[in-house]
């Protein structure tokens, strides 16, 4: 894929998202179900990625350009993640005063949450390709719960998630139960 | 509301190695997302430095929050422009973005590299598990601080709206996304 159009299509997620995640729905559809240079277990190694090492959760963009052009790809995501900070300028001139606008606010409230909505529709796929036997199920199920329950650092959830499957799978608790 | 074109006074203003230093220490090494790098940056910036002052942090913050893509990077970059103009922003966005990508490159020429080795696939089956659990529970971070009084509705309306266009309608996200802007100009205003 050619790296000013990944860079462009990477943009489109980050320009259009006010969160880390928020951008994956876009860059699903697009890399994933548009392009084909991307898979979804990709996609969820890249979030798995980003959330084992330090800074922001949309790090996970510049994963996505490695897995889709290398190095040339991860800069491209770099770019793509880092172009819209500079939208903070102008914003300091022209909305910095309106923030308060009710039509500002309800615009940016409303992008907000359909991203929510859109992310939810984005887990779909990610699940289906990531939970293929009980044991990554009950990981993903426990997991959710200590996260909406507890404050433990998602690096923990992921360690801890990655030392069951692995000692499961070395039991042989993943032949029995399929077996 | 604090002005950031008044920027950081002459005698405070930091040179931008120094600047660069605080953002690639602070900007890159502190796990738990944006909101915990933006505490400790304030810390550095705001308590211990004081090369901003707590009003501007919290434009900056604020800002941040509003601007597209990732938070934290636009939260450094109003931070650099308050404190040197525009050489500051480019500067601390830089510092505060290059090296954790490499740490992610590197991580993910790692992941690339275990391909064909079998337990670090088993090992990251697991945590690939335990990210699409993130992804979900990111949808409640990302909807939870609308989710109060009237808003409730609206939370629900909007984010189900979203999810049935493009899970059932089959309509790509981008345009679900401009739908929503349009849709959010006319609903009534969301209450504090």
């Amino acid at each position: 894929m050619n790296i000013f159009l990944l860079y462009l299509v990477l943009l489109k997620g980050t320009m259009t998202a006010f969160a880390g995640l928020a951008s994956l729905p876009v860059i699903q559809d697009a890399l994933v179900f548009h392009y084909h240079v991307l898979t979804d277990k990709q996609l969820n190694e890249a979030v798995v990625i980003t959330r084992s090492t330090p800074g922001p959760v949309g790090l996970y963009i510049v994963s996505v350009g490695y897995f889709v052009a290398g190095v040339p790809g991860a800069i491209a995501g770099w770019a793509a993640m880092s172009t819209p900070a500079l939208l903070i300028i102008p914003l300091v001139h022209f909305v910095g005063r309106r923030m308060e606008h009710p039509r500002v606010k309800g615009v940016l409230q409303t992008e907000v949450i359909a991203s929510a909505g859109l992310l939810l529709a984005a887990a779909i796929p990610l699940a289906h390709d990531a939970l293929t036997d009980p044991v990554t199920i009950g990981i993903a199920v426990v997991s959710l719960v200590l996260l909406l329950v507890t404050e433990i650092d998602t690096l923990w959830i992921i360690l801890g998630a990655a030392g069951i499957s692995l000692s499961a799978s070395s039991i042989g608790v993943l032949s029995q139960i399929s077996g | 509301m604090a002005d950031l074109t008044n920027k950081c006074p002459l005698q405070a203003r930091p040179g931008l190695g120094r600047m660069a230093w605080v953002f690639v220490r602070y900007g890159n090494f502190t796990l738990g997302g944006g909101s915990a790098t933006a505490a400790i940056l304030r810390r550095a910036l705001v308590e211990k430095r004081h090369w901003l002052t707590d009003e501007q942090f919290t434009l900056c913050f604020a800002l941040g929050r509003i601007t597209p893509g990732t938070n934290l990077l636009a939260f450094c970059a109003g931070s650099g422009w308050a404190l040197r103009g525009m050489r500051g922003a480019i500067t601390s966005l830089l510092a505060a973005s290059i090296p954790c990508s490499i740490f992610v490159i590197a991580l993910t020429a790692l992941f690339s590299y275990w391909r064909d080795n079998h337990l670090a696939q088993e090992a990251i089956q697991g945590a690939i598990a335990a990210a699409v659990a993130i992804t979900v529970k990111t949808c409640w971070t990302i909807a939870k601080p609308h989710f109060k009084g009237q808003g409730r509705l609206r939370v629900v309306l909007v984010s189900a709206a979203a999810f049935l266009l493009y899970v059932v309608a089959g309509i790509p996200a981008i345009e679900v996304l401009l739908l929503a802007g349009v849709v959010g100009a006319f609903l009534p205003a969301p209450r504090a």
